[in-house]
């Protein structure tokens, strides 16, 4: 093997065929949508009339400007309080912040689709919250089904995401400036607002750029709880033009997946070139500046918990609980008693039917398995990068960008496409690695971010010394990187799994009998309306999440970069 | 009391017995009344060994069928993949594009899409030799063809209605609407024509056959109406009180749930006696063709249908006694069933041109 001696060809290789493995169904889409019928179709030709559709069509621009309503809105939920925890979980005395924080990212590792359905059954008009509140308050003031509604529970929900930048950030900075505030007399909040928070500004950017992209790709939480009412964004109206024409119109969902393409891959650049100036920043404070925290004082411990207690309760809690219920009863809502409706026959059924069973085995063997390979190539792609700078390196960089800026549900069905009509591809199809390759890509950014960040702590002293020694950049890598990552992989493992667990749009097209999971179950399910087997299924993948979350922690994983 | 094992053997007798009556001479040669040539489409099948089934019924509802397929024909395994209706259409296109046909049998409520598959090409004719024993309107050149007839219905939660009376017919559900409408507010849902292939038919088949329909789609958007993609959505909002009052539901369905939940009513308004049936062709270039046949004739066997009734799909044959059939539904709407028939008249509603103007009428009337 010539490649194991060159290192330079191993990541041009490398870098090459993960451009191609990415740039394959963005290609596609992009194609599909300049066509006028889907594009194996005998006579097919060259069209723009989806763009027309798509612009002269109201409800693009209504779903538009919802969407855009949305992303913005929950940045302005999500960063302020994700930072707030943030301070008090890294930089404060908080009492039992070492149990807390695992839980902060709880709402992380659900899909969306299962927390509004949780939300439904705790806080819907007759959700069993909604019913308590009202029987004491005689009125329950709020619903979940407008616009505010969904903005707060999103909002809600991506406060995980902000929390892991800040917190990382928060962690690097070093305690003397603060301390220095303390003692000329300023107050904990004081010192937050003035010192600690002006050294986090580049962070608390970047993750407001990544929320605003995340918003804009949002689906479950509108597809659940804005669709009855008519409540549409991007990904929902690319739903529902699939189904508005009769038979599905191809080129149409392509022309709105160019659009969001268009609209978000601006951010990403954007995101970016801030994550570079913000780890640049925060290298400034040095290394190893052991903080001595903030001491909250115990109305300060108090108010903080308050508020901790607060956000846990309305984002965890309440859809959490939802699921739960839902799952173990038969009928829930006004007026029904719910002792009288406990039954384990929605389990029974999920046992007994063999798509719901094997769906359950195939998502663990995914998850576990999947996960496992999932980052071993996420480490050959991270050390192609690694210390790489250069025209391969950008190529990597735009990779990594092509499939955030894609739905899961496009990304699935493009696939599905390459898979059929792709000679060698075609034996994979029907099996578990045609969704594993299609999960590798949809987790990409998110894999090899954790990979990244892992291979970053190795100080470059080291492999600088190894070389200097006559190793070859290969004999590097094996001797000294990946042994001295080795437990950085292992929570990265952990990570992957929770992520594969909570995927749900990339199976839907690709998923045949034999290969279904969970997550892509579930929206198939929702289809037929089977709640019943929804809430089972959901609750069963809630505990394999705690399952995959536990070993995370056990095996050390950094759920911070 | 019984041992275990004098139970078991017990009970397994009984299961065989009964699973030989039900099924006189299915799996041993060609069925009564079948031609005798009959007997080598089921040697063929059996050697094919596999028949694979796109659909849009849930393993739920579609297993009792498949339990008894697999009873007469234990050698024959079945991949059964419930992909929606879009997705069964989307799959069959595209492999039958790619030359890798997977499907070799199509069977989805889909009734337009499944013509538009018909019309395209991508079925095989077949003569089931049960075709017979089904109404003319059921069979659209042996093509395809309706396996249920399933009724269009109103379902209503009992203590979320309150005071309210429920509507018998669908002339009184629009006057119920205008009368109550603030009453009503947000507690009334429909199916949404623009996310559901199954909401689309029944709307567009109402807006063509009746001449109420708008009035009825005008009172209904005055309640700030709620509109889902599943018959399943709107039980679980109905049944937890969320809404009072649905319509336009798959009756078949709410006849089931209200069966298991004393709070739930079901009406088939005697007025308006629309049924839709899910419906069933054979893959062009089937991998197993013969597997294909004799599932499809299963189906369409008072076997088949008997197990299909049992779960809820009411039997399109009038001599199946399990649960609903044909004659019963029509029994119970006075006469008046109207069974949306298996023919190119499915087609129109394929057309961009009629799809637009409807789905302007249906936003126009929505906004009252």
């Amino acid at each position: 093997m010539l490649i194991a001696y060159d290192a330079p060809k191993y990541r041009a290789g490398v870098i090459l065929a993960l451009f191609i493995m990415v740039a394959a169904p963005a290609a596609l889409i992009i194609y599909q949508s300049f066509l006028d019928a889907p594009f194996f179709d005998d006579g097919v030709r060259f069209s723009l009339d989806a763009y027309r559709y798509v612009l002269t069509d109201s409800e693009f621009y209504r779903a538009l400007g919802t969407t855009t309503l949305y992303a913005f809105g929950i940045v302005l939920i999500a960063v302020p309080l994700g930072g707030l925890l943030a301070f008090l979980i890294t930089r404060t005395d908080l009492k039992g912040r070492k149990w807390i924080e695992p839980l902060v990212l709880v709402p992380m590792f659900l899909s969306s689709i299962v927390l509004a359905f949780g939300y439904t059954v705790a806080i819907g008009p007759t959700g069993f919250i909604t019913i308590a509140f009202r029987s004491v308050f005689g009125i329950a003031p709020w619903s979940i089904y407008t616009l505010p509604g969904i903005i707060l529970i999103g909002g809600l929900s991506h406060v995980p995401n902000v929390y892991l930048y800040v917190a990382s950030a928060m962690r690097r900075l070093p305690s003397d400036l603060e301390e220095a505030a303390r003692t000329a007399g300023a107050s904990v909040w004081r010192v937050s607002i003035d010192v600690t928070l002006p050294m986090v500004l580049p962070a608390l950017v970047f993750a407001a750029a990544l929320n605003l992209l995340l918003g804009f790709e949002t689906f479950g939480i509108p597809l659940v709880l804005g669709d009855p009412s008519g409540l549409l964004v991007l990904t929902t109206y690319i739903y529902k033009v699939n189904t508005i024409f009769g038979a599905p119109t191809y080129q149409v969902m392509a022309a709105v997946t160019v659009f969001l393409i268009l609209i978000t891959l601006p951010l990403v650049f954007f995101q970016r070139r801030l994550l570079r100036h913000a780890r640049r920043f925060a290298a400034v404070g040095g290394k190893g500046a052991r903080t001595n925290l903030l001491k909250l004082g115990s109305s300060g411990q108090i108010v903080a918990l308050g508020v901790i207690g607060l956000w846990f309760l309305v984002s965890v809690a309440f859809p959490v609980g939802g699921i739960i219920l839902r799952a173990f009863v038969e009928n829930w809502g006004e007026g029904v008693n719910l002792l009288q409706q406990f039954t384990l026959a929605n389990f029974k059924a999920v046992f007994e039917i063999p798509s719901l069973f094997r769906g359950i085995a195939n998502t663990i063997l995914l998850a576990a398995v999947g996960g496992g390979v999932a980052v071993a190539f996420y480490l050959l792609v991270g050390l192609a990068g690694h210390r790489n700078s250069g025209p391969t390196g950008t190529l990597l960089d735009y990779s990594v960008l092509v499939p955030r800026a894609l739905p899961g549900l496009i990304v699935g069905l493009a696939f599905f496409w390459l898979f059929l009509f792709v000679p060698f591809l075609i034996p994979l199809r029907t099996t578990l690695l045609s969704l594993l390759i299609a999960y590798i890509i949809v987790g990409l950014s998110y894999g090899l971010r954790i990979i990244q960040a892992t291979l970053i702590q190795v100080g470059p002293e080291l492999e600088e010394s190894a070389r200097v020694t006559g190793a070859t950049t290969f004999r590097t890598w094996k001797d000294v990187v990946i042994p001295l990552v080795r437990p950085g992989l292992a929570g990265a493992w952990a990570m992957i799994i929770i992520v594969f667990l909570r995927e749900y749009a990339t199976g839907v097209y690709l998923m045949s009998a034999g290969t279904e999971v969970i997550g892509s179950l579930m929206v198939s399910l929702l289809t037929s309306g089977a709640m019943d087997h929804i809430a089972a299924l959901s609750f069963i993948s809630i505990a394999l999440t705690a399952v995959g979350m536990t070993l995370a922690l056990r095996f050390g994983a950094k759920m911070h970069d | 009391m019984l041992s275990r094992r004098q139970f078991l053997a017990t009970s397994g007798a009984i299961a065989a017995s009964g699973a030989m009556s039900a099924l006189p001479a299915w799996g041993q040669s060609a069925p009564a009344g079948y031609t005798a040539a009959y007997k080598e489409i089921v040697e063929k099948a059996v050697k094919e060994g596999v028949v694979a089934i796109y659909t849009s019924t849930d393993d739920v509802q579609g297993r009792p069928l498949l339990d008894a397929f697999r009873a007469a024909y234990p050698g024959i395994r079945i991949d059964y993949n419930d992909l929606g209706t879009n997705g069964a259409y989307n799959r069959v296109i595209s492999e039958a594009a790619a030359r890798q046909v997977g499907s070799d049998i199509v069977w989805t409520s889909a009734m337009d899409l499944q013509m538009l598959l018909v019309s395209k090409g991508y079925a095989e004719a077949y003569k089931s030799p049960e075709a017979a024993n089904l109404p003319a309107w059921a069979d659209y050149k042996d093509m395809l063809y309706a396996t249920s007839v399933e009724p269009v219905a109103i379902m209503y939660n009992k203590r979320a209605m309150g005071s309210l009376q429920p509507p018998k017919t669908r002339a009184e559900l629009i006057e119920f609407l205008k009368a109550n409408k603030d009453a009503l507010k947000g507690k009334v849902a429909s199916f949404d024509p623009e996310k559901s292939g199954s909401g689309f038919l029944f709307f567009n088949n109402d807006a063509r056959t009746t001449n109420d329909t708008w009035n009825l789609v005008r009172a209904f958007g005055a309640t700030d109406p709620k509109v889902y993609g599943s018959s399943g959505a709107m039980r679980e909002k109905v049944a937890s009180g969320e809404h009072a009052i649905a319509f336009n539901l798959i009756g078949s369905y709410a006849i089931e749930w209200a069966r298991k939940d004393a709070n739930l009513g079901v009406i088939l308004p005697p007025d308006h006696a629309a049924a839709f049936s899910r419906v069933v062709n054979i893959s062009k270039g089937a991998p197993h063709p013969n597997a294909a046949r004799l599932f499809l004739d299963f189906m369409l066997s008072k076997a088949g249908q008997t197990a299909m009734a049992g779960s809820g799909a009411p039997s399109v044959r009038s001599d199946v006694t399990e649960g609903l059939n044909i004659a019963k539904l029509n029994e119970m709407a006075g006469g008046k069933l109207k069974p949306i028939p298996v023919s190119e008249a499915l087609l129109e509603s394929t057309e961009p041109k009629n799809r637009a103007e409807f789905f302007q009428k249906w936003k126009q009337a929505l906004r009252g």
